[in-house]
């Protein structure tokens, strides 16, 4: 099982060679059923850091169950004017 | 001679012709210059604004408005010359946004921010110029609007919004633009816009990406949005980065978002959009 990974601004400085364009595919097959959280972890996001989970282009919580060909994006707050 | 408003304070088409006929230059076919539009205003004794709307209803359009005419009906540009918008904060979005609306027809401005522009405004903010270092922003942003279009009412307060005023720098606005710098503050003054029954436009960057969205009178959506947002995180109130093309980019979004509602009459919830330019792409999100 595998999902897209996307992760917005300052969440890009957690995961080194992060490519925008082309997002990260992750092999989440070893891990059995796991949520946005759990993922955040597996791939180094601190869970603090995180604000918004977008899943399938819809706001989630982080307790959402993942199945395999989702879209999981992650955003800090974004507040600037 | 003279052009009189009738009692359905409409202009007739052939008098005005003639009127504009004695003002060399004033117009082009239906298309009638500032002088004309000036002229106009003076003799009816009526704000620009309005001549212009006069103007609309005559089958004439404001030259200004020339390359505007395929995308705005008449309506549709007088909605918009009689939309005054609240613009909560001057800097990377709020100049960006009254810019816009500006050039697309709105036709007044309550604008507020407490800041003076700094050096490091001068990478993506509107009105920022070396001249205007130091400068209050509200007011470069008023003199800004007003060099591009003379015809426009716009009030400038050096003040930082807070739940005590906006109810009263709101008054008499047709809609609020947010260009606030924290997630609190911004969703301060969305419920400041919902308590007085006006749509909220949304605007947030950070670094390359931001969000915009429109909601309509009453809504509460940047609220559910950031449901951990007032309870003191020093995340949700940091001043991001931010580069030109997303805080521009950001605006462009917030005010076509703005125009088309206002211009329609109506306003109905979008998608929230996600703005990255360091792809670029463009998504929307339900929320």
């Amino acid at each position: 099982m595998s999902v897209l990974v996307k992760l917005s601004t300052t969440l890009r400085d957690c995961v080194p060679g992060y490519d925008p364009v082309a997002g990260m595919e992750v092999d989440v097959s070893m891990h059995g059923e796991l949520s946005a959280e759990g993922l955040a972890a597996v791939i180094g996001i601190p869970r603090a850091e995180i604000k918004i989970v977008m899943v399938n282009g819809r706001q989630s919580a982080l307790s959402t169950v993942l199945r395999d060909g989702d879209r999981v994006a992650y955003f800090p707050a974004v507040g600037g004017g | 001679m003279s052009v009189k408003l009738d009692a359905s304070n409409s202009l007739d088409a052939e008098a005005l012709r003639r009127f504009l006929a004695l003002h060399e230059g004033s117009c082009e076919g239906s298309f009638v210059r500032i002088g004309g539009v000036r002229a106009l205003a003076k003799e009816l004794e009526i704000s620009e604004r309005e001549a212009m709307c006069a103007l609309l209803d005559a089958g004439f359009w404001p030259e200004r408005f020339r390359r505007s005419r395929s995308v705005l009906s008449a309506e549709g540009l007088k909605r918009l010359l009689r939309s005054r918008v609240f613009v909560a904060g001057c800097g990377g979005l709020g100049g960006h946004v009254a810019a816009l609306l500006a050039r697309s027809g709105v036709g007044a401005f309550v604008l507020c921010d407490p800041d003076v522009f700094d050096e490091s405004n001068l990478n993506r903010q509107m009105f920022c110029t070396e001249a205007a270092l130091s400068r209050p922003k509200s007011e470069v942003c008023r003199e800004g609007l007003l060099s591009m279009a003379s015809h426009l009412d716009v009030q400038a307060h050096a003040l930082a919004a807070d739940a005590e005023n906006l109810p009263g720098l709101m008054a008499g606005c047709s809609a609020v633009a947010d260009g606030l710098d924290s997630v609190p503050k911004k969703v301060m003054l969305e419920e400041a816009a919902a308590r007085a029954g006006l749509p909220f436009v949304h605007g947030s960057v950070n670094r390359e990406e931001g969000f915009a969205f429109i909601e309509a009178a009453g809504g509460r959506r940047l609220a559910a949005m950031w449901p951990d947002a007032g309870d003191g995180d020093e995340a949700f109130g940091a001043s991001p980065d931010t580069v030109a093309s997303s805080a521009a980019g950001v605006a462009c979004l917030m005010a076509s978002l703005l125009v088309r509602a206002l211009a329609k009459g109506e306003v109905r919830d979008s998608a929230l959009l996600h703005l990255d330019c360091s792809v670029p792409e463009l998504e929307r999100f339900e929320f």
